[in-house]
């Protein structure tokens, strides 16, 4: 009696064997000389499966290990119009495909519909511990009866709901690629790189969710998520949704003096670059000649010590002790508001939060302590956290009204980003935002770099922000002289 | 192994060129500077160490170099471990709990710290100073581990040990590798195999004994689309191919371009004069005793077969088979000899389900008659080879019975 065809999972591929009658599945498979079988792309699982079962083969399926999940919600809001339209869309397409949805528009709820109508375990793949933190907080709420954990971060679950960052899922796509019958891809427009596709291509998921702001990439490789993932299947845009709760809210600019050494230390190290500049004839302030500098500094002892000479002027700017008497300042005047500090690297956030003893999440930060930490700030047992960049991509830290950016880059991306962290929250709240910088350094150029200009258009995902930020230009701008 | 920024390598057209430091009285120096840094920097943190290692790196532009030895010496031979006395998640919370209810500033700082160290030395029933506080609060932060051991390598044994590195970082960007083992006695193979699996990787093997065997080496999904996804697979398999007697390697590599002037195809070769030195401990020379025993009494037997070791590879569907012993008469005839000893049930259906589907009919299996083969599930009856029965031990003179002699 001949054996029915069988299909096996193998390390992100199916092998299906004895090869069955009929010719739908030759399409999809490759002879494997190596083994002696036919073998498949995962990803083409439901295609080949919905083949053979249109043909009438029976087939024996170990290849899968998902399982139906029960899961009740304990969390149930009213949705909004747009994210049932959403809902309805994807689920039109048969389960499969990708919702374009501004940041702030509640795409961790329409997830979590999803999920309630798929009913099957679920990997949630993240770009950032962040996310992954407000994923596992908001699922843990949803369906406290549910097996929820985490892959990255410090854990490694194996669990039916299973929230994953892009690297470590990644990098265990051969071991998860048959566990899940869902999988949600956050931001998914980081999916389509080299080292993270294969999350989409070694699964074989029959449904797949992807969400973002930013569909398109610079690459152009944003045309791969059809195959990984689906088609856009829901997009709308912020003004269609305009009218959102949004705080409003005031930019401070403060300008902090370096002290008498600071200075001469600086200007020191500044002159040394600058000589060793202009004897190459190399011009800062363009990605060209930022890279002329970099391999010239490679290649010479005056042009490795102008280098080293950057970076510590940079450190100077950015660093300053003066800071952090404005900071010391700050939180007196606003002490017991809920207030995010940010600093633009890891070594600031723990020098802030050594000497003012304060929480500080950072990307090393495990994500069960970045929860508890958080939570502790939602209650207000931590009116203040201290935070590096790790906090920018769509985060909801709740009831914020206070930041305080220390230092950043000249991303005008992320600057705005951080704005939306406490403009997004509280009705009729007045937010405040200090930005302190040092006077008359090349980081006040990032400053004024980071202040979005009329001409330029922001992000589209930050339509909503627009006429806020137009009217925080003409904002009040303060001149700080430490007293001391 | 190195990350990729500290990778250094060039092209001659399309191949690949690594960095290879010769053993100079310069880097010699060099190694031997760093490895005496870390040797004093033991019992410190580790973000001394690195403060120390910056100094060194100094304002030289071969910095790149001295950043990849430092490097090795931290991952490889260097143990850090956590130092505090009470875990550092606790005392954070109990810290900044405490500091939340004053307004946070250096004063309020000192306070709190000196209110919690008392606190723990009450609790810990031993003195527990303000500094160790500070000290603990962040002990969990891998800069702040300390350097508990320092498995000190010698100069020239830390240069070898960044040129393998290097042309393991080659192979981070390989899709695959195709490995030509020329005729070998002995072999080796077993090791390069056993690793081989153990990184998930597929061989895809043809050739024979007399004339040697092209191995071609990737992964499951190579099948549709040649990625860099087994590169590293590859680059960990090198030390074991190292292992090997006679080889030559070919990758074929998928470069980052980085400029118009890279190829989008590149090479990276390597043979068994590389002159690299492996770091995995070599196979055992014998699997066991009773083979060891056998290689000797053949040595001391008077007949033309000679005796070769691990000198075939037979390919099996998904794996590949390695024979103890390959038997060679000067007219040209050849037998394969596996000896089957004591072990587990289930190694023995594997074995027995391996040779039913080699299809070779020139395998002879020495099988001890202490094993239970019934019990095993396994019938020799219907098994396409000679058989020969042994109790302690595997006689010359029984194997060549059975090849007629």
């Amino acid at each position: 009696m001949a054996r029915s065809p069988t299909l096996s999972f193998d390390r992100g591929t199916l092998i299906l064997h004895p090869p069955p009658p009929g010719k739908a599945w030759i399409d999809y498979a490759v002879w494997d000389d190596r083994v002696e079988r036919f073998r498949i792309p995962a990803l083409y699982y439901r295609r080949l499966v919905e083949a053979l079962t249109a043909e009438g083969t029976t087939l024996v399926d170990s290849a899968r290990e998902f399982s139906p999940l029960t899961l009740v919600p304990a969390l149930e809001m009213t949705p909004y119009p747009h994210q049932r339209e959403a809902l309805a869309a994807w689920i039109a397409a048969g389960r499969m495909g990708v919702v374009v949805l501004p940041t702030g528009a509640g795409k961790t709820y329409l997830a979590q519909l999803a999920m309630q109508a798929t009913r099957r375990s679920t990997l949630i793949v993240v770009p950032t511990l962040d996310l992954m933190h407000q994923w596992y907080a908001h699922l843990l709420a949803a369906f406290p009866d549910a097996p929820v954990g985490l892959l990255g971060g410090g854990s490694h679950d194996n669990t039916a709901v299973l929230v994953a960052t892009y690297d470590s899922a990644a990098i265990y796509a051969e071991a998860l690629g048959n566990k899940y019958a869902l999988v949600v891809f956050d931001e998914c427009h980081h999916l389509p790189s080299e080292f993270t596709r294969v999350i989409a291509e070694y699964s074989l998921a029959p449904y797949r969710l992807g969400l973002t702001a930013t569909l398109e990439r610079s690459d152009g490789k944003h045309t791969d998520l059809q195959a990984l993932i689906g088609p856009e299947v829901y997009r709308t845009s912020a003004a269609a949704l305009s009218g959102t709760v949004l705080a409003a809210h005031r930019i401070v600019h403060l300008t902090v003096k370096l002290s008498q050494s600071e200075r001469q230390r600086y200007d020191a190290l500044i002159d040394t670059r600058n000589r060793f500049l202009q004897d190459h004839g190399i011009r800062l302030g363009s990605l060209t000649g930022w890279q002329a500098f970099v391999k010239a500094s490679a290649r010479s002892r005056a042009g490795r010590s102008a280098m080293l000479a950057h970076r510590e002027a940079r450190a100077i700017a950015f660093g300053t002790a003066g800071k952090l008497r404005v900071l010391a300042d700050l939180l007196a005047q606003h002490a017991g508001a809920r207030t995010l500090v940010f600093t633009d690297d890891n070594a600031m956030v723990y020098r802030v939060s050594r000497e003012f003893l304060l929480p500080a999440i950072t990307h090393k930060t495990a994500v069960k302590e970045r929860h508890d930490i958080l939570q502790r700030f939602r209650t207000g047992e931590y009116p203040v956290i201290v935070t590096s960049r790790v906090l920018n991509e769509g985060v909801d830290v709740p009831e914020a009204s206070v930041a305080v950016v220390l230092s950043g880059t000249g991303s005008q991306r992320e600057y705005v980003q951080r704005l939306g962290r406490i403009l997004r929250r509280g009705e009729g709240k007045l937010a405040v935002l200090y930005e302190v910088i040092a006077e008359a350094t090349s980081e006040e150029q990032l400053s004024r770099r980071r202040r979005p200009s009329t001409a330029v258009k922001p992000y589209r995902q930050l339509d909503l922000l627009e006429s806020e930020l137009l009217a925080a230009e003409g904002g009040e701008e303060t001149c700080y002289q430490p007293t001391c | 192994m190195l990350p990729a920024d500290l990778l250094i390598q060039r092209y001659q057209g399309e191949e690949v060129i690594p960095k290879r430091l010769p053993c100079s009285a310069d880097n010699l120096a060099i190694a031997a500077e760093l490895i005496a840094l870390f040797r004093a920097a033991t019992g410190g943190t580790r973000a001394d160490l690195q403060a120390q290692l910056q100094v060194l790196e100094g304002e030289e532009t071969d910095y790149r170099m001295k950043r990849g030895l430092a490097h090795l010496l931290e991952s490889a031979f260097s143990t850090f471990e956590m130092r505090s006395l009470i875990d550092p998640v606790m005392l954070r919370q109990r810290v900044f709990a405490l500091s939340a209810q004053s307004v946070p500033g250096p004063q309020s700082s000192a306070t709190t710290v000196a209110a919690v160290a008392e606190t723990l030395s009450r609790e810990l029933e031993q003195d527990v100073s303000p500094e160790q506080i500070r000290a603990w609060l962040y002990a969990d932060l891998p800069e702040q581990q300390l350097l508990t051991s320092f498995d000190e390598p010698t100069p020239a044994a830390l240069i070898e040990r960044y040129n393998l590195s290097q042309a393991q970082g080659v192979l981070y960007r390989a899709s695959h590798v195709v490995i030509t083992a020329h005729r070998n006695d002995p072999g080796e193979y077993k090791l390069l195999f056993r690793y081989g699996k153990l990184f998930g990787l597929m061989a895809y093997i043809e050739g024979d004994a007399d004339h040697g065997f092209t191995l071609t080496i990737d992964g499951p999904t190579s099948l549709f689309t040649p990625s860099t996804r087994y590169g590293l697979a590859l680059a960990k398999l090198l030390p074991a191919l190292l292992h090997v007697t006679r080889w030559s390697l070919t990758a074929t590599l998928v470069p980052r371009r980085l400029s118009p002037y890279t190829p989008s195809v590149a090479r990276f070769r390597l043979d068994a004069d590389c002159g690299l030195v492996t770091h995995y401990p070599p196979g055992k020379v014998h699997d066991s005793m009773l083979e060891q025993a056998f290689a000797e009494r053949w040595s001391h037997t008077n007949t033309p077969w000679r005796l070769e070791r691990e000198v075939d590879l037979i390919p099996i569907p998904g794996s590949v088979m390695v024979p103890d012993f390959r038997l060679v008469h000067p007219d040209g005839r050849s037998f394969l000899l596996e000896i089957v000893g004591y072990w587990r049930p289930e190694y023995l259906r594997k074995k027995f389900a391996q040779v039913r589907r080699a299809g070779r009919h020139d395998l002879i299996l020495a099988i001890s008659e202490r094993l239970n083969l019934e019990r095993a599930g396994v019938k020799t009856a219907d098994l396409p080879a000679r058989v020969v029965w042994f109790k302690d031990r595997v006689l010359p003179k029984a194997v060549l019975e059975v090849l007629g002699e």
